[in-house]
């Protein structure tokens, strides 16, 4: 059985690029454990996806979000 | 050809706004770029995880064109600063990203979403 569409919430804001520096929005895609949430969840379309995860992965990188939330190093 | 790139810099919070600013024009003069590049700063903020002992950074964002091959000698003095915790320098993909979707497109795409809601 086939899943609804969710439509892509960046296509309908009309977003172009993802921002890896912009926290605030790539902290709504990430789960509590700091997981990058899956399109299934996301609602992404796949070229957003794919933006969604490298932008993700470089503001992890720049310590803008964790790794792992709620880790004591 | 030269290419628009966008670097960030995480300096250690201890450091003085003068060091700083010093060490930003000197890794600028590094790229011989011909115009001066577009330098923001973020300012004090706190790391989302600690980065050895540190909890804090001084955040600088800077877009820039240069010579692809100027890019070497520019990292290998970002690496070998120890004012700098990290840095990232990425090509700034604002205008060669995604391809500008025309109004038809959007459309055309709402109505192949609204198709296969039909089918379910």
């Amino acid at each position: 059985m086939r899943r609804p569409q969710k439509s892509c919430p960046f296509c309908e804001s009309r977003v172009r690029w993802i921002d890896y520096k912009d926290d605030r929005t790539l902290g709504r895609f990430i789960t509590d454990q700091g997981k990058i949430l899956p399109s299934r969840l996301s609602g992404a379309c796949a070229r957003h996806q794919r933006q969604l995860s490298t932008a993700i992965k470089r503001a992890r990188f720049l310590a803008l979000i964790p790794y792992i939330r709620g880790h004591q190093a | 050809m030269p290419r628009t790139y966008e670097a960030v810099y995480i300096f250690d919070s201890t450091l003085e706004d003068a060091a700083i600013n010093e060490k930003i024009n000197r890794f600028n003069g590094l790229l011989g770029a011909k115009e001066q590049p577009e330098v923001a700063h973020w300012g004090r903020r706190q790391l989302a995880y600690s980065i050895g002992p540190r909890e804090n950074g001084y955040y600088v964002v800077s877009k820039f064109n240069a010579e692809p091959s100027a890019l070497p000698e520019y990292e290998r003095a970002l690496k070998l600063d120890d004012g700098v915790i990290r840095y990232l320098v990425t090509l700034h993909e604002h205008e060669v990203g995604a391809p500008p979707q025309s109004e038809e497109e959007l459309a055309a795409a709402t109505r192949r979403d609204d198709d296969d809601d039909d089918e379910d």
